[in-house]
């Protein structure tokens, strides 16, 4: 209340001075009223369903009894925390959380490139379309199912690989749930298969609407395929990589829960290449049920992407200011 | 220069086809699968053809078609209204966006942009939906969550309005004395055709495949999705099958073809969103062309 | 540029802190409600527990089970019961398996109303008890459940305590587990196998040395991620999660590491002897696949499980073959066995009086409890004699309107069940029989709390769960990986747990005396 009196004074005070700019800015909001109308349904989801929540951040600073309410649990510093850092596990999944996800960003890109760039290639409409239907297809479906295709392809005893593929070309049966070695090149593997085909079409559709006077010109200077490529198409369609890898990486932190526990089958032994910062929490979780140590993990995960796709950003405004994300 | 290109062409169709039926293989073998009999598998394994055809697990899922069917009915329910209100809120928060004359708009993307890094945790949004807005077995559980659950759709969709629509065309719906609402129903949206139906094809999908809000939200079993039911019978399926508290007589899980099961209701769940992609793939890539460009 | 990021993070601020207040706004007024009406009813009672003078109350009843058709009508018929003896109504709240711990602990961190819920040591019961989600249960239990007071020992009552607190009531089954294996009776027979000789573990080879060499297609034992053979074989109390453990069931309740004691390192080198001999199936580490399931298939002889009466007839049903139930290990009741399905009564309860009251029916009203297991008699299930039940003509389980999953050991009292025509015709008397004659656990009743070590709780158990299946199915090699896994558990703090857990055990001990 005192601080609206306040508030007040100060504008009634300030109206002689601000007279002219006042009203004239006010006129603006008004001719735009209509418009903020149009994005008040959206701000205000994003206000609900975003922000709102973003309390429950203190969750993770709590020593959580819910007898006393959120709010009035003890305070418990980082102790939260501690489990993410203490143990020689945090090393393992962090370092796992970045190289696999680092690895698929980088895997993916060139894949998604290579394939878009082949596509775009193929001059009969009709296939194209047939091909792009093809690779999106695997998108399409939830990862429960994937983990359902995978396993099917590489169960010990029932699997298409140990049954059928390897005792033709002489192989001894691998067991694939057992031995972390191979996950390393499973789940990329997986991983391309199931976004790859995405990622594909959007480059596709930013190569697309290149415009075709750029080729035709090259073409008449002599220029070949791969020197076309290599100096109008990936320049060209820049942006677009920036954008989609700059997303990416801010979310580097974050691992597709399905990938890392239903594809492998939350197999013990492969723990070692396939825990992740995700899996981690919720197999602890799991054992414990506490929300304090979940809520922990999310905000580690939340400000380590925030921090990364700002100094991404800012290293990308360095290079191109053009190809920034703000 | 004729036969160098053909046999270009040749090459690179030959690696596309390589592609194609790398992403096409393992569905056959899903279907493929699931219409093998259940100790067939046990004996010999998965492979592309079956060794001997069995409609068991399909048998088993029509027993419970009632079931099924409603699952479907929600499905389809939370897809269409989803996707509908979703492009609805998405386009109308991205057009004034879009407008480079409106006060204020990189904050406001900047606000919008944010969303896509922080998140509060599960606890405060499970307690917000239900203590606040009695969400809990509702079908808004499934709606409401992921109406503008990619904050990205939204830049991209402006995008699209920034670098399709010319001002030009705003500007003389103006001076014909058209309302702002009425030069973006009559003006915008049917030119903006492309990046609705990709939007709308992204959101489909998410809405088809989401289970997790299912997960959390839902106790009333007559409100679950397709994916829902999946999700649960997987599961219930080892849960139920490996808890050995019982004394009482355990013939509940003899005699049911689990393994087949669980891929019948996989290839069930995953056909009607291969059916009806073709119908978007026609305004897919141009969609994308335009939006996911930077402006 | 710079300076619009700042103000966005300011007004991110702003919207946090004024979030941050609607919500303890309402998370207080929320718990006051809940107070208050407890205590008044509370006070009435106190003074005339007549009953036609309760107000009118539902009472919301969340377990462990799948949705019915006539669920609802099933839950209309109980609430006649209950409007008579206690004047509330019942409303059925099943919430599948596969979802619990994720939706109970969300309903849970919300103070939902709930009147009586499953609990279990299986998930989570400690950490619910110590977030303090859960009411403690003495003061009520002395007022109205005289029911259960009577009915129960204290020896397994007492396990719902945690601390020195009742937070929860066992519920009245068998208690006790012997570890053993189930064979297939054809095979034995055929090949003159002489069960009575096979006291051991060990004598067990001779077994597996027939079946590998006489039947090559068949695995001799299968097993499942869920349960290993030692886990099976347990020669300890795993005092809940297995991470300090009394071996013997006594060691005069001195918290030992079961991964540096001698015997289990014995116990590994004779899995690794077989899984050598190929009495394993190489995926046995990893398989998902029931053990029964691939007996029925005709894939495997026998598999290691938990004994209890009518296993042998019960794995019969389900691998649809003639099966022998051995026991290895003699009977033993630990906290364990008796936590696993337990009722409490959540913080979310706006009538903590009345949700007793119904517990205390679940003990004791035979009428209520076998309508919540199996239907409406005539509908649902049609009585042969006095307690024997049969189908009705026409249906079977899978067509039947109302199907609890035959989960009659999560709720109340058990033994006031009838008997299924399939079932052993005196299976109450059998069981109890049974629990009377199992050794009891020198720490049957003491539940661990792990919240003040829940840091290495977390670490140790990823641990475990990295070497644990591996070493127990004989696929890795003892010699070599257990050093590794011991001192993996010690890097990931075991010995602290394992201190906390001995500091607990002799409080409790301390307190019993």
């Amino acid at each position: 209340m005192k601080q609206a009196e306040a508030v007040k004074r100060q504008s009634v005070a300030g109206k002689e001075r601000y007279r002219v700019t006042l009203p004239v800015r006010w006129k603006e909001y008004r001719k735009y009223s209509v418009l903020f109308l149009m994005m008040a349904p959206g701000l205000l989801y994003f206000i609900i369903n975003n922000y709102l929540p973003m309390f429950g951040m203190v969750i993770a600073f709590k020593d959580i009894n819910f007898a006393k309410g959120i709010l009035a649990s003890d305070w418990a510093g980082f102790k939260n925390f501690e489990y993410l850092f203490k143990t020689r596990d945090a090393w393992i999944i962090t370092r796992n959380t970045i190289l696999y996800n680092g690895s698929f960003i980088i895997i993916n890109l060139i894949a998604a490139l290579a394939v878009a760039i082949i596509l775009n290639e193929v001059r009969s409409k009709l296939l194209k379309k047939f091909y792009q239907s093809f690779i999106l297809l695997p998108y399409l479906i939830s990862m429960v199912i994937v983990g359902y295709l995978v396993y099917a392809m590489l169960s010990m005893e029932t699997g298409f690989l140990n049954k059928s593929l390897l005792p033709m070309l002489g192989i001894e049966p691998i067991a694939w749930y057992s031995e972390s070695k191979y996950w390393p090149f499973i789940l990329p593997l997986v991983n391309i298969w199931k976004t790859a085909g995405y990622l594909c079409i959007v480059y596709l559709a930013s190569i697309v609407g290149i415009d075709k006077e750029y080729y035709e010109a090259a073409t008449i200077d002599g220029a070949n395929k791969w020197q076309q490529i290599r100096s109008i198409t990936i320049p060209l369609i820049t942006p677009v990589i920036m954008i989609m890898t700059l997303l990416q990486i801010g979310r580097i932190f974050y691992s597709d829960f399905g990938l890392f526990y239903q594809v492998p089958l939350n197999s013990g032994a492969l723990l070692d290449t396939t825990n992740v910062i995700d899996t981690y929490v919720f197999r602890a979780l799991i054992n414990l049920g506490d929300i304090a140590m979940s809520s922990a993990a999310g905000v580690y995960q939340s400000i380590v992407g925030f921090a990364l796709v700002v100094v991404a950003n800012f290293i990308t405004r360095k290079i191109n200011k053009d190809n920034a994300l703000f | 220069m004729q036969a160098k290109e053909r046999a270009y062409q040749w090459f690179i169709n030959a690696v596309m086809a390589l592609l194609a039926c790398m992403c096409i293989l393992p569905f056959i073998l899903l279907v493929s699968s699931s219409i093998t009999s259940q100790s067939m598998i046990i004996a010999n394994g998965y492979s592309f053809l079956p060794r001997e055809i069995s409609f068991e697990a399909y048998a088993y899922i029509w027993n419970d078609a009632e079931r099924i069917f409603n699952a479907y009915g929600v499905t389809i329910l939370v897809t269409v209204l989803g996707t509908v209100l979703s492009l609805a809120v998405t386009s109308l928060l991205a057009y004034p966006l879009s407008r480079k004359d409106m006060p204020h708009r990189n904050f406001l993307a900047f606000f919008i942009f944010f969303t896509m890094l922080f998140n509060g945790g599960l606890v405060p949004v499970y307690l917000l939906y239900t203590q606040f807005f009695e969400f809990k077995n509702t079908v808004w559980a499934l709606i409401f969550p992921m109406l503008l659950t990619n904050a990205f759709y939204v830049m991209i969709m402006r995008t699209f309005f920034q670098t399709t629509i010319p001002v030009e065309v705003i500007e003389s719906g103006k001076m014909d004395g058209a309302g702002e609402l009425k030069i973006f129903y009559k003006i915008v949206l049917p030119l903006s055709l492309p990046i609705l139906a990709t939007i709308g094809l992204f959101q489909t999908i998410n809405y088809w495949n989401d289970w997790f809000n299912g997960l959390i939200f839902l106790t009333d079993s007559r409100l679950y999705s397709i994916q829902n039911l999946l999700n649960r019978i997987l599961l219930d399926v080892q849960y139920l099958s490996s808890m050995d508290f019982g004394t009482a007589q355990d013939d509940l899980m003899a005699g049911l073809p689990t393994e087949t099961i669980r891929l019948a209701i996989a290839v069930i769940g995953v056909i009607p969103i291969i059916a009806i992609y073709p119908f978007f793939q026609r305004f897919f890539v141009k969609g994308l062309t335009v939006g996911a460009v930077k402006g | 540029m710079r300076k619009k990021f700042l103000w966005g993070i300011v007004f991110i601020l702003i919207i946090a802190v004024i979030s941050a207040g609607c919500s303890s706004g309402n998370q207080n007024s929320g718990g006051n409600n809940g107070n208050t009406n407890a205590a008044s009813p509370n006070e009435e009672n106190g003074k005339q527990p007549a009953q036609k003078e309760l107000p009118p109350y539902e009472i919301t009843m969340v377990f462990m089970g799948n949705e019915s058709p006539d669920l609802e009508r099933v839950a209309g018929e109980l609430s006649k019961i209950t409007k008579e003896k206690i004047n509330a109504t019942v409303k059925l709240q099943p919430i599948s398996a596969g979802a619990w711990s994720q939706q109970v602990n969300l309903m849970l961190a919300s103070n939902e109303k709930i009147d009586v819920i499953t609990t279990s040591s299986i998930f989570g019961f400690s950490t619910q008890a110590a977030s303090g989600h859960l009411l403690p249960l003495e003061d009520l239990l002395a007022q109205y459940g005289q029911g259960i007071t009577e009915l129960m020992d204290p020896a397994y009552l007492n396990a719902g305590k945690i601390n020195g607190t009742q937070y929860a009531i066992p519920t009245n089954k068998d208690m006790a587990t012997q570890g053993g294996i189930i064979m297939r009776k054809d095979l034995i027979d055929k090949y003159n196998i002489d069960l009575d000789k096979v006291k051991t573990v060990d004598d067990l080879d001779h077994v597996f040395q027939i079946i590998k060499e006489n039947e090559p297609k068949l695995i001799p034992i299968t097993t499942n991620t869920t349960f290993s053979p030692i886990d099976v074989l347990a020669f300890f109390d795993p005092l809940v999660d297995s991470l300090g453990v009394l071996p013997g069931h006594d060691n005069d309740l001195r918290v030992e590491n079961l991964y540096e004691h001698p015997k289990y390192a014995e116990l590994l080198t004779t899995m690794r002897r077989w899984y050598q001999a190929g009495y394993f199936s190489k995926d046995a580490a990893t398989t998902t696949e029931q053990p029964y399931e691939v007996v029925r298939a005709n894939r495997a002889f026998s598999w290691f499980n938990v004994m209890k009466v009518g296993s042998a007839e019960n794995q019969s049903t389900r691998t649809g073959m003639e099966m022998v139930a051995l026991p290895l290990t003699e009977a033993v009741s630990t906290t364990s066995n008796v936590t696993g399905f337990m009722h409490s009564i959540p913080k979310g309860s706006k009538d903590p009086e009345r949700a007793m009251m119904f517990m205390n029916l679940l003990y004791t009203d035979q009428e209520l409890v076998n309508m919540l297991n199996w239907g409406i008699e005539g509908e649902h299930y049609v009585k042969k004699s006095d307690h024997i039940i049969d189908y009705p003509e026409g249906f079977d389980i899978k067509s039947v309107r109302y199907n609890m999953n035959n989960s009659s050991y999560m709720f109340g009292n058990q033994f006031l069940n009838y008997v299924w025509t399939t079932q052993l015709e005196d299976i109450w008397e059998q069981v109890d029989q049974f629990n009377q004659n199992a050794k009891k656990s020198h720490a049957l009743g003491f539940t661990f709390d792990s919240t003040p070590v829940r840091t290495e709780s977390g670490a140790v158990n990823n641990v475990k769960q990295q070497f644990k299946l591996g070493l127990e199915t004989g696929t890795l090699d003892p010699e070599k990986t257990l050093p590794e896994f011991i001192s993996r558990l010690k890097a990931s703090g075991i010995d602290k747990i394992i201190a906390e857990k001995q500091k607990q055990l002799d409080a409790w001990a301390e307190s019993k005396k």
